[in-house]
């Protein structure tokens, strides 16, 4: 068999062309690799306290000293719990409860799928503001403390 | 003058190659294929036959959307507002390419064949000889009919994130098929399918990134049929507790009117001269 035209990650990840709920699952896909990604660097990070106190107290020591590049990563950490998991309250109504994707009716002319439809989008949106509402606070958060913003 | 660019492509190389045509008031895409066709290149290959949206065989990807080349009409493509004067055809993605814009569509079919897209009753000798008349109220047949229309195009599969990367999930057209015949009365096949759908490359595979609905040139909206699929797998393991009872409740002909037609008996033949 020929090999499969165009498939594999870009194509999967590019979501030009399609509909708002293609680039809300492609978002969702990097949050989860970024947290996935953090999950073990935390657990490579816990794992120092078997070091004792002294390399323990090193280990954050170190990580202190990274200044900017630590507040950008938790900043972005932050942004990344935040979508993914408000995101994935959406996607648990949409699947597990069948929620906000319209009944099953008769295909009229324009076609427009009800699960694309507007309390999709409502979902979506409302999901953004928050999200990006609650980013911003983050991002002061990490500021104020680094002494940069006054709390 | 419009530019069309055609991915071609004849089975051991591929490459792209471009054409001048001049559309008509009201061509499609479908149109300007065969005008090249006829008047410019005979070697050019892809499928059609209707014309008219109905078939599904002139599925291919333009302007990177998957659509059907005959519903596709060249001045809605032009405006779009990042169209630069080319058309830019290709062979739909995630398919392997046979020649041109022809896709290998047989794993398409089989995975289609796999949730058994047919009724399926418990006692199989019920197909043959009905017993009784199986009744679908109109209010149940609003349950499943909308994903009835699916016409086998193959545009969903195309514009599936998940398909491109796992070729081995079901994929949105047979997974809103196997819910169009869950959902139906008269269907008491959900056990049968419930291993084919009930897997990690099966319905919990798909994420709902909405492309399949987005693209579908009829309506079916298979991100909601896999959705419903996805609730109705999880009711029936973990809150009815048992497997195999139907989505909605199925009407008892026998029980409800005492005079239904029986069905007439498998060596029934019409007499030509009866009514002479």
């Amino acid at each position: 068999m020929n090999k499969r035209y165009k498939s594999g990650l870009f194509n999967s990840l590019n979501p030009t062309r399609y509909n708002l709920e293609r680039w809300s699952y492609t978002l969702h896909r990097i949050t989860g690799v970024i947290l996935a990604l953090f999950l073990i660097a935390h657990i490579f990070e816990i794992y120092h306290v078997t070091l004792g106190i002294a390399g323990w107290n090193q280990t954050m020591e170190e990580l202190s000293n990274l200044g900017v590049i630590e507040l950008i990563g938790m900043w972005i950490i932050a942004g990344s719990a935040l979508y993914h998991g408000a995101n994935g309250l959406r996607l648990i109504l949409n699947e597990v409860f069948g929620l906000l994707l319209g009944k099953p009716r008769l295909p009229e002319y324009p076609y427009s799928p009800l699960s694309l439809g507007r309390n999709q989008k409502i979902a979506i949106y409302t999901i953004t503001l928050i999200v990006v509402a609650l980013w911003i606070w983050a991002g002061l958060y990490l500021l104020a403390g680094l002494g940069i913003v006054r709390w | 003058m419009t530019r069309v660019r055609i991915l071609r492509n004849d089975g051991s190389k591929q490459w792209w190659q471009e054409y001048d045509v001049e559309p008509r008031k009201g061509s499609t895409v479908l149109d300007l294929l065969l005008n090249i066709r006829e008047t410019h290149d005979h070697t050019l290959a892809f499928r059609h036959s209707c014309q008219m949206g109905s078939c599904g065989s002139c599925g291919m990807v333009i302007n990177g959307k998957p659509s059907l080349a005959c519903q596709t009409r060249i001045a809605d493509l032009k405006s779009e507002p990042l169209f630069n004067d080319t058309i830019r055809i290709e062979p739909l993605y995630s398919y392997p390419v046979i020649k041109d814009l022809v896709v290998d569509l047989d794993d398409f079919v089989n995975k289609h064949k796999s949730i058994k897209p047919y009724i399926i009753r418990k006692n199989p000798e019920e197909l043959e000889e009905a017993p009784m008349e199986f009744r679908v109220t109109p209010a149940e047949n609003l349950n499943f009919i909308q994903f009835d229309y699916c016409i086998m195009c193959g545009l969903c599969v195309a514009a599936c994130p998940t398909v491109s990367l796992d070729p081995q999930f079901t994929g949105p057209q047979a997974l809103a098929q196997a819910y169009r015949y869950i959902a139906d009365p008269r269907d008491e096949g959900f056990n049968e399918r419930q291993s084919i759908l009930d897997t990690s490359h099966g319905v919990w595979r798909c994420h709902f990134a909405g492309s399949c609905s987005y693209v579908c040139p009829k309506g079916v909206d298979p991100a909601k049929a896999i959705q419903l699929l996805k609730r109705e797998i999880l009711k029936r393991k973990f809150v009815r507790g048992k497997a195999g009872a139907s989505v909605a409740v199925v009407v008892q002909p026998e029980k409800s009117i005492s005079n239904a037609p029986k069905a007439p008996p498998l060596d029934f033949k019409m007499e030509a001269d009866q009514h002479e």
